[in-house]
């Protein structure tokens, strides 16, 4: 249970991390109109492809996108969740507002009789 | 109107009373007056606001209009959170903005409701609206069916343990 807690608080960690950064959300933008290659991703956001494919795997550990290769272009849409932009910063809210409930309740029993 | 009802006996409901907000209920087994001062005191609020985080209360003036921002420190990264409160109507009511450093201009408007059980439990009330036919796009697609309620359950496993 503890690492339930725990798994949902990383994946949360990983989701912020993945929307920190401005190139980023822009991507998620991009793949939600549509799949792109690395290449093309690269181009749009006048990249280098090493500086693209280390945005690519950071959303990619956030489940946000997938990528798959066929023949030498490697393709990157949308995760299984496909999760836009928006819907991943109300996804994370959701949890952290769960979250900060769940603490404040903690707080309050470990508290108790302090009044 | 969709209804998730968690857990038995529940104690955490989880709705969505339009298509722009959700709503989340919680009884703790607390007087009102000390939910209240967890709520509003710079001291006790850092010792739970920031979820096992550091957080740094960079503002916090508690009044109609006064500006709040909230930096949480963990290993992954800071995390700023600010807004501003509209509405204050002590031990009952708290009104103010939200918004998260990584989405600015994304704003959404929280509201807080605490109410005192004759059973000496007090039920809060969290109601969020948000502002974007995507946020709520996002919110029906991502909150209500996934992870959402997956964190409640587990949420609830969690405070059946805390008694």
């Amino acid at each position: 249970m503890l690492n339930y807690m725990v798994q949902c608080s990383a994946e949360l960690d990983n989701a912020f991390a993945a929307l920190s950064d401005q190139t980023r959300r822009g991507i998620l933008e991009q793949l939600g109109r549509g799949q792109a290659s690395i290449s093309d991703l690269a181009a749009r956001f006048e990249m280098t492809l090493t500086g693209i494919k280390k945005h690519v795997s950071v959303l990619e550990g956030a489940g946000l996108l997938t990528t798959e290769k066929v023949g030498r272009v490697r393709s990157c849409k949308l995760g299984p969740r496909r999760l836009q932009e928006e819907s991943a910063w109300i996804h994370a809210y959701q949890q952290m507002l769960a979250e900060r409930l769940d603490h404040l309740e903690a707080f309050l029993e470990r508290t108790k009789g302090d009044e | 109107m969709m209804n998730t009802a968690i857990g038995a006996p529940s104690r955490a409901l989880l709705s969505t009373p339009s298509d722009r907000e959700f709503r989340l209920e919680r009884f703790f087994h607390a007087k009102r007056e000390r939910v209240w001062k967890a709520l509003t005191e710079p001291e006790l609020l850092a010792q739970w606001w920031g979820r096992g985080n550091r957080l740094v209360i960079e503002r916090f003036e508690f009044e109609r209009g006064g500006h709040w921002r909230f930096v949480e420190h963990s290993e992954h990264g800071v995390h700023g959170f600010e807004g501003r409160y509209r509405e204050i109507v002590p031990l009952e009511r708290i009104v103010s903005s939200f918004e998260w450093d990584g989405m600015p201009a994304h704003v959404l408007i929280q509201t807080l409701t605490l109410e005192q059980l004759a059973d000496g439990r007090t039920k809060l009330v969290s109601t969020s609206l948000f502002h974007t036919v995507a946020e709520r796009d996002g919110m029906m697609k991502s909150g209500m069916e996934g992870g959402a309620n997956q964190s409640y359950e587990a949420l609830d496993r969690v405070l059946s343990t805390l008694g």
